[in-house]
């Protein structure tokens, strides 16, 4: 209890201390009574120390009912605590106010020796209060910077060398309740060097107020104090002058050159050296005058802008009605971008000339016009003002051009599957066209009757009719196989003939091949009399064809090895490959109808070999990415190639490796080309399902070209599964045409 | 061989130049390139191979040629513009210091440039200038109309305003307006100056806003240009008219809104030879004189050697004869703006002379308040016509209303009902008619009926005088099948009425019989004798000898238009076919022109289907009521 009655003396003592330095410098504005007031506070509240006092380790209870000053109830709180071991320096604080140096009251009195006022200061009692610098600041660290305490548990020493110790803080929860309690906590700023909270007195917020308004912090400054005149007014004049030179002329005369100045500047405006500035007004204001007086130069002028098109009757205010938009147009028109609209603007009818409005799209159709003349670029165009119709080419009419086929006059159908290929007997009586299911039939061109049917079991690629007139027999081509068939009804000397040629008697002398002839003479009814083993995996027999007189049979295989292409001849049973290697592969090959020479086409080229002298005559180059068909003219001087991609070239042997003609006219590929033998025609079929006759003229003599004219276009076959007119033929002697179409049909076309 | 060519050395890469090149190379900014082209004509072109004219870039870019940026380099407007910056600098400069007198001097001395020279360079003779002028025209007609704001100055518009003012009478004084067009975007003008067709356009006078996404420096800077040619052009129209230029303005009417009124023209005195020939008569050279005299004498010895510049100095008045004729072009190398076309008194009095600039002279017309005064004061007048108008169209009236001479009202506004004594005596005296006719008779080149155009009443239409392209679907040709369709049309229509009054009693098999009667017929009508039978088996069936002959002409008409079909269906084919034959250039050049062809069509067909509903609508309607 020793140490806390202690504490409580000294703590009376700082209150005391406190309320001195309050009074300090201020002690004229400050109210006695509020003093009276914090002691009589003070007072409960070391009533309340003390009773709490018993409760060490109990964290300190806010006190609601609490007065504006609780945080130095707190401090004592705090103080309780620590007190152990420590001194009770610890609640003395260092106050800022401690620093302000309090002066007593002074008298003015008049001395008695000289007569004069003097101000005379009370007498110090050298006691215990008089000095506050004798006060015992609990921290004797002096004005040094605090935060090199800051990582240690105080705050300083105080006079005798012991630890000042660290006021304990709450935590952020305290600290802000502490807030919201105190109703003066607004007015209390942290000491550094108390490390807590202290109230501002009234004097300390007063300076703060001060500097905020920007005036003089000190209150009693006045800033308008009487001035002292010392050197105006009655007697206080100098009389004397500074200087004792005289005084100059030119303070008094005017000056001789600038005087010449001025007169040669007159003199110049006399004499008209010197012009006025002209009124600006007036030179600013354009004059016109002549200007195409002068003989214009020889350059000829810059072509004049294109002017924008007159108004049509459909911008009128009342135009006729059959201009009006309807709904849908108006929809239209609004729905298109303006740079896409056709027209600028809308028809509009209006009844009456006052009704009509201002147009709003005025300034910007200007400026338009304005950015078009300086920011388009400009062509001079030659408007062509020809018929259109005159510029197709003059050909003869197809009328003049008679015969060719151009109707359907009878339609023989496969049933099953598409047909791929035909081919009509040399006499031109009888077609055999195969399907892909195995099914050949052979039937009369006349009337479509078929006389006959047989079934292979693979997919037919190619038929050819031996264009011998004193045999009579065709080639099927299926996979891997050559079969040869002598139709039914055939006179008895044309078939002892036939069977002479392709199963004689006596065998010719088996040569070296690997292809095997196999002669089946005992089923000649229903099958094949001679069929021809193609080396395996050769695939499907892509095209069959002959050498006009008949022993030789030129075979191309689907598969894209070497040996696709093989050469037959019937008379030694004996086939061979021409070639030993060919670059890309084989489409088509084709007999020239006079000369010993063989045209072979890969995808992209077309060879022209000699067979007698074993070389290489001519490489044609149609340009075409994928050759299909192709077929030479009876004469032999001019070939037609076809290909996928429509294009169809026209090949004048005589002249050039490159086409005499390029024609694109089908919308699909071309599948077939076929020259007829004696008219001067041929035909394409392409997959859109339609066929093209051309009259092709060709002429003996060298200057002449040849001429081509369309005739018809002869549509009739349907598409399906992007497949058209699969191939076609001409009829011999007869300007008659059949096609094979993919729908399964075959159609006689006849003129 | 020859030195290997270096890229970029000739052609195409050396003749164009990009425009942010241009730029560069004339150390502009961007807005002064683009001012000096606008003023100088100078416009972007379309290299043929871009590639090629961008160093083998094919990035989207506008070039120049060359040639016209190097001529751009030396341009003094190029200068102007450059001492402009500098001085836009320096007052930037006074007036940030507060200097302001230094200020003052400087904008006293600010640098102005003329066009006068880009005019005489763009249009070296006349003749050019006045073909050019519609954008013009178009223009200050606009500003004219348009509100002061801070970008566009009040002066610029009153500017506008007198420049339009000017022109109009000089159309009036010389009565060469030719057509005029009321279409929904303003009043379009066109009038014949120097045998050259002018044409503009002038909004109706309502406030104009200019809108945001309208660049108003591109505007003004033509503008700029515009009105200096259009100064020079009009001094020149102006003082070949014998009339003094600039024409005079009373303020005092101008200020009371007299309009075009507010200038009085006035001419030249006539004694003092005009300033053409006399400046004209120095600049023959001795060699010309002496060329042209060895001319005359190899034709005829006798013309003295002092009749040449005589000749030449007024050679308008000059004696037509055939030697004459034949000097004239001669002499005319060194003559002024017309050098090819001399007009000689001959070639004169052969031009068809318009009869039509006058058809207003005999009448006088009171203009009504709701009309625009502008439109029909310079339509009238430069017609011969003479106009007066109420006080609140503005000032300057020559009479009242109450005038005994008017003989034309032009009102528009619907019937009154309420007519005073005095109206109705007016009425009865005068002629009330709508604007439009006033610009129908215009165009129609002869005063048309009033009563069509009465007031009140629903205008015909008003059409292009501009017309159209040929080919086009011409409004005012009767279509002669739509007629024909339409009777047809009614007929049936008739026809089927009766019949439903008759099919109570009729057979449905004998209809069948009919028709099927009726294709026999045309199919035996070359064959007489079996029309006959025909005939009688019908007569026989029991079928009216007149809806027989009906159903056979409709079966006839049937069978044509089939045939024609199948006539068109044919040609197309072959049309088709002989295509394959052309070249690809030519094939598409072909196709291009009928897609053209068939759009028109189309669109012909489009207006007349849309007239002949119309036109059944009305006869549906008129048969309703």
């Amino acid at each position: 209890m020793a140490v806390t009655g202690l504490g409580k003396v000294r703590n009376k003592r700082r209150q005391e201390e406190v309320e001195e330095v309050e009074k300090g410098p201020f002690a004229g504005a400050v109210d006695l009574e509020m003093q009276s007031e914090d002691e009589a506070e003070d007072e409960d509240q070391e009533g309340d120390d003390t009773s709490d006092d018993g409760d060490v380790d109990e964290f300190p209870e806010i006190d609601a009912a609490s007065d504006s000053d609780e945080e130095t109830d707190e401090e004592e709180e705090e103080e309780g605590t620590d007190d152990l071991g420590e001194e009770d320096t610890l609640d003395e604080n260092s106050d800022a106010d401690s620093d302000l140096h309090i002066f007593p009251k002074s008298k003015k009195v008049v001395s008695d020796i000289t007569g004069q006022t003097k101000v005379v200061y009370p007498e110090i009692e050298p006691d215990y209060d008089s000095d506050s610098s004798t006060e015992d600041d609990p921290n004797r660290v002096g004005n040094i910077p605090m935060h090199w305490y800051d990582d240690l548990p105080h705050l300083g020493y105080n006079i005798n060398g012991k630890r000042v110790l660290r006021p304990a803080k709450g935590d952020e929860l305290d600290r802000f309740l502490q807030t919201v309690d105190d109703p003066n906590s607004w007015t209390t700023a942290f000491d550094q060097n108390a490390q807590m909270d202290k109230p501002l007195s009234a004097e300390e917020l007063d300076i703060i107020r001060r500097l905020q308004a920007g005036e003089n912090p000190d209150a009693e400054y006045n800033p308008y104090e009487p001035t002292i005149e010392w050197f105006t007014g009655k007697g206080k004049e100098e009389v004397t002058p500074l200087s004792s030179a005289p005084e100059p002329k030119r303070r008094w005369l005017p000056s001789k050159w600038e005087k010449q100045k001025i007169m040669k500047i007159v003199r110049a405006i006399r004499q008209g050296r010197i012009v006025g500035s002209k009124p600006t007004a007036a030179d600013k204001k354009q004059q016109f005058y002549a200007i195409w007086n002068e003989p214009p130069s020889n350059q000829a002028p810059p072509l004049p802008a294109p002017k924008p098109k007159l108004p049509t009757h459909s911008e009128s205010y009342n135009p006729p009605e059959e201009y009006l938009p309807t709904e849908e147009e108006r929809e239209q028109w609004e729905n298109t971008d303006p740079e896409d609209r056709e027209r600028d603007y809308l028809p509009h009818k209006y009844p009456a000339l006052r009704l009509v409005p201002a147009y709003d799209q005025f300034i910007k159709q200007r400026f338009n016009r304005q950015l078009d003349l300086y920011l388009a670029p400009r062509i001079q165009r030659v408007k062509l003002n020809v018929d259109p119709n005159s510029l197709l080419p003059k050909l003869p009419s197809p009328n003049s051009l008679r015969p060719f086929p151009n109707y359907k006059s009878l339609q023989f159908m496969h049933t099953k599957a598409r047909v791929r290929c035909l081919s009509i007997s040399p006499d031109g009586a009888w077609v055999a066209s195969g399907d892909e299911s195995g099914v050949i039939s052979l039937w009369e061109v006349n009337v479509g009757r078929e006389v006959k049917r047989w079934s292979l079991g693979s997919k037919v690629g190619a038929i050819e009719w031996c264009p011998r007139l004193d045999a009579c027999f065709f080639v099927v081509g299926t996979e891997e196989q050559l079969h040869f068939f002598i139709p039914p009804n055939i006179s008895p000397a044309m078939l002892t003939m036939t069977q002479s040629a392709l199963a004689p008697g006596t065998l010719p002398p088996v040569t070296q091949s690997s292809i095997k002839w196999i002669s089946t003479s005992g089923a000649a009814e229903d099958g094949p009399i001679l069929t021809i083993e193609l080396p395996s995996a050769s695939g499907l027999s892509r095209q069959l064809t002959w050498h006009k007189k008949g022993d030789y049979l030129a075979s191309v295989s689907s598969s894209e090895t070497q040996g696709s292409v093989w050469m037959h001849q019937i008379s030694r049973r004996h086939s061979q490959s021409p070639f030993k290697k060919i670059k890309g592969a084989v489409q088509m090959v084709l007999f020239h109808p006079t000369k010993p020479h063989f045209f072979v086409a890969t995808q992209r080229y077309v060879r022209l070999y000699n067979l007698a002298e074993q070389k290489l005559l001519k490489t044609l180059m149609p340009g075409i990415k994928w050759i299909s068909s192709m077929d030479v003219h009876p004469s032999g001087d001019h070939i037609i190639v076809g290909g996928y991609d429509r294009k169809l070239c026209w090949f004048d042997l005589e002249l050039s490796e490159k086409p005499y003609k390029v024609l694109r006219y089908h919308s699909r590929a071309i599948r077939s080309l076929h020259f007829h033998p004696t008219y001067p025609l041929f035909a394409s079929s392409s997959d859109d399902g339609s066929i093209q006759i051309f009259h092709a003229r060709v002429y003996s003599d060298l200057m002449t070209d040849p001429l081509i004219v369309p005739l018809k276009i002869l549509r009739g076959h349907d598409v399906q599964e992007g497949l058209g007119v699969l191939q076609i033929k001409w009829v011999n002697k007869q300007p008659w045409l059949v096609s094979a179409g993919a729908d399964g049909s075959v159609s006689l076309w006849c003129s | 061989m020859g030195r290997l060519k270096q890229k970029g050395r000739a052609g195409a890469a050396k003749a164009y130049v990009t425009r942010s090149s241009a730029v560069k190379k004339l150390q502009c900014s961007l807005a002064d390139f683009r001012r000096l082209c606008i003023l100088k004509g100078i416009f972007p072109r379309e290299p043929r191979h871009k590639k090629r004219a961008n160093k083998g870039s094919t990035a989207p870019t506008s070039f120049y040629y060359a040639k016209d940026i190097a001529y751009l380099a030396h341009e003094p407007v190029l200068n102007k513009l450059r001492e402009h910056k500098a001085f836009a600098k320096k007052i930037s400069r006074a007036l940030g210091r507060g200097e302001w007198s230094t200020a003052k001097n400087l904008e006293d001395n600010k640098p102005v440039y003329r066009l006068d020279h880009i005019i005489k360079e763009r249009y070296p003779s006349f003749i050019d200038a006045v073909r050019d002028i519609d954008d013009a025209l178009c223009m200050i007609h606009l500003f004219a109309s348009l509100p002061s704001n801070p970008r566009v100055s009040s002066a610029l518009i009153e500017n506008c305003a007198r420049l339009t003012a000017e022109w109009q009478l000089y159309v009036m004084h010389t009565r060469s307006l030719r057509n005029v067009f009321l279409s929904i975007k303003g009043v379009y003008y066109q009038a014949e100056v120097m045998d050259q067709n002018v044409t503009w356009l002038v909004p109706y006078q309502f406030p104009q806003n200019i809108p945001s996404d309208v660049d108003v420096r591109v505007m003004l800077t033509f503008l700029e240009l515009y009105q200096t040619l259009l100064g020079f052009v009009f001094f020149k129209l102006y003082t070949d008219a014998g009339l003094v230029y600039p024409p005079p303005l009373d303020s005092g009417k101008d200020e009371s809104g007299a309009g075009v009124g507010a200038f009085n023209l006035r001419t030249t005195n006539p004694t003092p030879i005009t300033g053409a020939p006399k400046n004209d008569a120095p600049k023959v050279s001795s060699k010309e004189v002496r060329q042209t005299i060895k001319n005359i004498t190899a034709e005829s010895s006798s013309v003295p050697f002092t009749d040449v510049d005589i000749d030449r100095a007024d050679h308008t008045n000059s004696f037509p004869d055939a030697a004459e004729e034949e000097f004239v072009p001669q002499a005319s190398k060194s003559d002024l703006d017309v050098p090819s076309s001399l007009p000689t008194l001959l070639s004169l009095s052969s031009l068809p002379k318009p009869s039509s600039t006058n058809i207003f002279a005999p009448y006088t017309f009171w203009l009504s308040r709701e009309s625009s005064r502008s439109i029909f004061e310079f339509l009238i007048r430069s017609f011969g016509g003479r106009i007066g108008w109420p006080v609140s169209s503005g000032g300057g009236s020559p009479f009242t209303e109450d005038d005994e001479a008017i003989t034309h009202v032009i009102i528009d506004r619907p019937t009154a009902k309420g007519d005073t004594a005095q109206e109705r005596e007016r009425r009865r005296r005068r002629k009330y008619v709508q604007p439009q006719w006033v610009v129908d008779c215009i165009n129609a080149g002869k005063i048309l009926l009033e009563d069509l155009y009465a007031q009140g009443k629903t205008l015909p239409p008003h059409l292009s005088p501009f017309g159209e392209r040929d080919g086009a679907y011409d409004p005012t040709i009767g279509l002669v099948n739509v007629e024909n369709s339409l009777v047809e049309v009614d007929d049936a229509e008739l026809s089927e009425d009766s019949q439903d009054i008759e099919d109570v009693e009729m057979r449905p098999e004998l209809e069948g019989d009919i028709t099927s009667m009726a294709a026999l017929a045309v199919a035996a009508a070359d064959d007489p004798e079996a029309l006959r039978a025909v005939e009688l088996a019908a007569e026989a069936a029991g079928v009216d000898y007149g809806t027989f002959e009906k159903e056979v002409q409709k079966k006839q008409q049937q069978q044509k238009q089939k045939h024609k079909g199948d006539a068109a269906v044919d040609g197309s084919g072959e049309e088709d076919m002989n295509k394959i034959l052309m070249s690809k250039r030519k094939r598409q050049l072909y196709e291009r022109m009928k897609y053209g062809e068939k759009k028109r069509a189309t669109e012909h067909a489009k207006l007349e289907e849309k007239r002949t509903k119309i036109q059944k609508d009305r006869r549906r309607k008129a048969r309703a009521l």
